[in-house]
């Protein structure tokens, strides 16, 4: 049956998840599954955003863009958010660039159906609001780690948010899309990944990156990880 | 509809309210000062109670711990410290200190999330708020760091300095350094710096500012986004 698989995949996104039956039945039908490929810009710095996305596989990295071109990420969204809450908060743009970080898929909705569905104010609105609170945190304790930890421990971090976000181990960048994620030169990212190669945590071979010692990404990170991931789990259980 | 504008509600999120609904909330509001350094809520507390201030400024304020912290926020008479509560969470992580004092109308967080979920303007008016508190804190997270102490500076005082309505305010070192994620050398240089272009006298915990278009011409372009986008918020 085509609509089962469509509401299986779709609890492949939390939020989606979280939402009531009624109310997930009633957005099934505008959700459209797409696939993302790794770079693709969902919206640019002050665009209008016509869809708000749902990844299922896919994780978005939103970057700010400064006036001389260098960028920095702000915040990582996978399958435990949704991209586009400006939508619903009231405001049409964001001063945000959206960019796919893995290639995977995502649901998308017209935002004026978003907007109508959050209207309502039912759980699923309850719960939009609940993530947006645990973005705004991710966002905070991502500036208090870039400002006061070590490219290393940046690094650690991103990777175990990366990898909560996942389907697999293996994670397929360009090493000019990581250093942009973390504001940090190439040659700092590279330095940073060879040291957490030979402690044989990752593999790295020019942005093609396996995670193969979580536990040892997990000490050597700094406690900005563990504080993002309990409030996610807090605010979204 | 008649809107509750006027000059006698100081808290603009307030003054936005149609009268009604003001008027409805004004009976759960009851006037508090704002005293200096003191705590309106610290991580994981429960959030017993939101406000609107009336004068005065409060930080939000992320940390890894008590010595290494950032500002991602600051509040004034524009907006509201307890968002959390709107969100639908009771704690949060980040603390909320009074930074410069002032007064505040404060309410119980139980009376504020009925009030909240009425349907009313309020609820529209807050999504708005919060959004534009988004743009705050992702604002401030990327000029932490990437821009020069001094721009951030600048940046921080302007902030202060629209909210506080004030050429001169009391702040030590420490706490410049605490909110910039700076040690206090850097702060102390940047400071240095201003005061050297005429545009601020800092001594002894005083800071006054002396040159508002020379510290605009100093900062960096988070100022006018973060004012721009706080400013919709009450149109």
């Amino acid at each position: 049956m085509v609509a089962a698989t469509s509401i299986k995949e779709a609890r492949l996104n939390h939020l989606l998840a979280g939402a009531s039956d009624e109310e997930l039945e009633r957005l099934l039908p505008d959700l459209e599954l797409v696939t993302l490929k790794l770079g693709k810009v969902l919206y640019e710095s002050g665009e209008k955003m016509d869809y708000v996305y749902f990844p299922t596989t896919a994780i978005i990295s939103l970057l700010y863009i400064m006036e001389n071109g260098s960028t920095a990420e702000i915040g990582v969204i996978g399958n435990d958010g949704l991209v586009g809450i400006a939508i619903f908060m009231g405001g049409d743009t964001t001063p945000n660039r959206a960019v796919v970080q893995s290639a995977g898929k995502t649901f998308k909705i017209k935002s004026e159906l978003m907007k109508d569905e959050f209207t309502r104010g039912g759980r699923f609105h309850n719960l939009c609001l609940r993530y947006t609170q645990a973005l705004i945190t991710q966002i905070s304790q991502t500036a208090v780690c870039n400002r006061l930890h070590s490219v290393d421990q940046q690094l650690c971090r991103w990777l175990l948010l990366s990898h909560d976000r996942l389907p697999s181990d293996r994670l397929i960048m360009t090493q000019d899309l990581i250093s942009n994620m973390l504001g940090v030169r190439r040659e700092g990212i590279t330095h940073a990944a060879k040291r957490l190669q030979k402690a044989g945590y990752i593999s790295y071979v020019r942005g093609d990156m396996t995670i193969l010692n979580r536990t040892g990404l997990e000490s050597s990170v700094c406690e900005c990880y563990q504080v993002v991931r309990t409030e996610y789990d807090r605010l979204l259980a | 509809m008649s809107s509750a504008k006027s000059p006698t509600i100081p808290n603009q999120l307030l003054a936005s309210l149609p009268k009604k609904e003001y008027q409805a909330l004004q009976v759960h509001l009851e006037e508090i000062p704002l005293v200096f350094e003191e705590f309106l809520y610290r991580p994981h507390m429960v959030i017993s109670d939101v406000y609107f201030p009336n004068s005065g400024i409060i930080s939000l304020v992320a940390g890894v711990n008590e010595r290494s912290t950032l500002e991602v926020g600051l509040v004034g008479n524009e907006g509201m410290v307890g968002l959390g509560v709107f969100m639908g969470v009771d704690t949060v992580l980040n603390h909320a200190v009074v930074q410069g004092a002032g007064s505040a109308m404060k309410m119980k967080a139980t009376a504020f999330r009925k009030e909240c979920n009425n349907g009313g303007s309020l609820m529209r008016l807050l999504l708005r708020y919060s959004h534009s508190v988004f743009t705050q804190v992702t604002q401030s997270a990327v000029c932490n760091q990437l821009h020069s102490i001094d721009a951030r500076l600048s940046r921080w005082l302007l902030m202060t300095h629209d909210r506080m309505g004030d050429d001169e305010f009391q702040i030590t070192q420490e706490f410049l350094s605490n909110m910039l994620g700076v040690r206090r050398e850097g702060v102390n240089k940047a400071a240095g710096d201003l005061q050297k272009r005429e545009l601020i006298r800092y001594s002894r915990g005083r800071l006054t500012v002396l040159d508002r278009p020379g510290l605009e011409a100093a900062t960096c372009g988070c100022y006018q986004i973060i004012k721009d986008e706080t400013s919709s918020v009450h149109m």
